[in-house]
């Protein structure tokens, strides 16, 4: 026996860990014929993972402070320390792979219609985690306080004063909007409190929410059981051939994407990192000097170009929002029980259009607000909506096929 | 795999790497302003830490030229350049050495230049910042990471002539090609230097890449024993 085998042993002893790996990992089965786009979940966990780590070296050399935090991410952090480069590249390339992984994991999700019943709590957790996530990148994004982060922050924080454009009811929504303004801030201006503040809600609060809320939603996932992309729900006693097991099956194909994954991470830290630490955001941020075209991050310029583009700041606002909600109560707009876009012809289309028009508006985004994209602006926001507005009929019509074949299953 | 099968992977696969080939490598879209380095130039920009004839480095000379040049105006904190009229204060080697810390970059430790923090040194210029202020209109940057947001084209082409570049700037010619042959040369150092304070030398650039090659490698490496290491237990297990 070797030496592994025996701490294995010892280990095993004490905490019954072949227990759990027998009964978590072997004796767990998923079904057979996960498609390529079910790697984006362990993906998601893997790069929530990357960044956890790399920004627990960074906190060790950062400092939340008006004077020193620029200096400390471009002078202490990227010249003095050893190897303090490749962290912040990690941390800078990671938080944008991070967004976008789990923008592909939710696509797959709405594709598969992984958020149908028994599964509407994953879907509702998920939500969280994604809006979590969005309020962490926004305050990540402060802490180099360069020019874009500065006013990139202020233009964000100042989206929801737009509530006091309101048609009627002018005064409370201005009390509204001013309120939650300055909770968002922190007080009128963005001064060093500020900047203390979101840093604190930043490294503690947003990550211990995302803990939480990712090992939640992980256990629902396990509860649940793993979608199917045919979009039937076999049962694990009933049809066993229709089931692998998660060990070695799925673990080692994953493993394997993994880590091509992360040579093709490990590229954009090492080769490319020009769009992930923008060169503007090397001036100092200056309150005096607004710098010409404010625009956020790509992750949320889809949202964004639909705020632009709608002529009326309180209607735009009220938009994007709306496009939020109608994420997380996708359960009830598409209310059919039939599953996954592989039978659903009509919602495969809708989805196709869905997909494209989130692209196009977030490109729209990087472009400049004239009037011609605004005009595009506002037909991609159209398709967008009617993606969501034609879900209950597309579920009503797709029902009605199904049941005129007879309501089977196949 | 159907042809259908085919299409979608086309059309999903397809769209996304499009989708984020344009937002993480070239937006054609997006509209940048371009400004290039003269060609006859471009060689002093590209290599800093070359020799030339006196013995000295590009960078060095341009490290002088700055401070002959740019110091009475602009600091450069990264590097340890601070207003002339601070330099020359008796007082501020005082606050150097009890405030500040010798400049250490990329593993090369300069003891003769120091690194004061930001609060420290303005609270102690505060008079001369001002009066900048009070002459140009605004308090000039530190050029510390200007390199890194403006690039060198701007740079050069700002340095060569403001006005052209900036329209109402109160940064001054000081180097005018008309009156003094070397300008182009001059401005390039400068430039250089810049490049010098904010990118890694070549011998820690190549350490760098190194690093990623092999770093890339492993993990293309171990995802291929990954995946072979499956396909053989698979079809031991009977799964394949």
């Amino acid at each position: 026996m070797g030496l592994i085998e025996k701490v294995i042993d010892w280990i095993d002893e004490r905490a019954h860990v072949k227990d759990i790996y027998r009964t978590q990992m072997v004796e767990y089965k998923v079904p057979k014929n996960l498609t390529f786009p079910y790697v984006f979940g362990v993906l998601a966990l893997v790069t929530f993972a990357i960044q956890i780590i790399s920004g627990m070296v960074l906190i060790l050399y950062y400092k939340p402070s008006i004077a020193d935090a620029f200096d400390s991410a471009t002078y202490t952090i990227m010249g003095e320390i050893p190897f303090g480069w490749l962290f912040r590249h990690i941390h800078a390339a990671g938080a944008n792979f991070f967004m976008a992984i789990v923008y592909l994991h939710m696509f797959t999700g709405i594709y598969y219609n992984a958020y149908k019943r028994p599964r509407e709590l994953v879907w509702i957790v998920g939500w969280l985690i994604y809006f979590v996530l969005i309020l962490t990148a926004l305050s990540g994004y402060l802490l180099p306080w360069g020019q874009l982060s500065y006013w990139g922050f202020i233009v964000t924080t100042e989206i929801p004063g737009s509530l006091a454009d309101a048609p009627i009811l002018r005064d409370i929504f201005k009390a509204i909007a001013e309120t939650i303004v300055l909770w968002m801030k922190g007080g009128y201006i963005v001064t060093d409190v500020t900047l203390g503040r979101v840093f604190g809600s930043h490294v503690l609060i947003y990550p211990l929410i995302l803990l939480a809320l990712v090992g939640i939603h992980l256990y629902l996932v396990r509860a649940a059981g793993i979608s199917n992309p045919e979009g039937i729900e076999y049962d694990k006693k009933k049809n066993p051939d229709k089931f692998v097991p998660f060990h070695p099956y799925v673990t080692l194909k994953e493993g394997a994407y993994v880590m091509w994954y992360l040579a093709v991470f490990f590229f954009f830290v090492f080769f490319h990192m020009g769009h992930f630490l923008p060169a503007d955001n090397f001036e100092p941020a200056n309150p005096l000097k607004t710098p010409p075209h404010i625009a956020p991050e790509w992750y949320l310029l889809g949202f964004y170009e639909v705020f632009r583009s709608i002529p009326s700041k309180f209607w735009g606002f009220v938009a994007f929002n709306a496009l939020l909600i109608f994420l997380l109560i996708l359960p009830l707009l598409d209310w059919s029980p039939l599953k996954s876009a592989r039978r659903r012809p009509l919602f495969f289309v809708a989805f196709v259009v869905f997909m494209i028009s989130s692209m196009v508006l977030t490109i729209l985004g990087t472009m400049e607000p004239t009037p011609m994209n605004a005009k595009l602006g506002l037909i991609f926001s159209f398709l967008v909506f009617g993606f969501f507005l034609s879900l209950p009929i597309i579920s009503f019509i797709e029902y009605g096929w199904y049941k005129a074949k007879g309501g089977k299953q196949q | 795999m159907s042809a259908w099968d085919i299409i979608k992977t086309i059309i999903f696969g397809g769209s996304t790497l499009v989708f984020f080939f344009i937002l993480w490598f070239y937006n054609p879209f997006k509209h940048v302003e371009h400004y290039e380095v003269d060609e006859e130039v471009k060689g002093i920009i590209a290599n800093p830490w070359k020799k030339t004839e006196s013995g000295k480095t590009i960078a060095e000379e341009g490290r002088e030229l700055f401070i002959a040049s740019c110091s009475s105006c602009h600091s450069l904190r990264y590097d340890g350049i601070y207003l002339m009229s601070v330099q020359s204060n008796p007082k501020w080697k005082n606050i150097e050495k009890s405030a500040g810390r010798p400049i250490y970059r990329h593993g090369v430790l300069y003891k003769d230049r120091f690194f004061v923090p930001k609060d420290v040194y303005e609270a102690f210029a505060y008079e001369d910042l001002q009066n900048l202020k009070a002459a140009l209109g605004q308090v000039p940057p530190d050029l510390s990471a200007t390199y890194l947001a403006r690039g060198d084209g701007y740079l050069y082409q700002f340095i060569l002539n403001p006005q052209k570049v900036l329209p109402g700037t109160s940064m001054p010619q000081i180097f005018n090609p008309q009156y003094d042959e070397q300008a182009k040369e001059k401005v390039a150092k400068i430039v250089a230097y810049m490049k010098s304070v904010n990118v890694p030398p070549p011998k820690e650039q190549v350490k760098r890449n190194v690093m990623g090659v092999l770093v890339i490698a492993y993990f293309i490496v171990m995802g291929l024993l990954l995946w072979k290491y499956r396909t053989n237990l698979l079809k031991r297990l009977g799964y394949y």
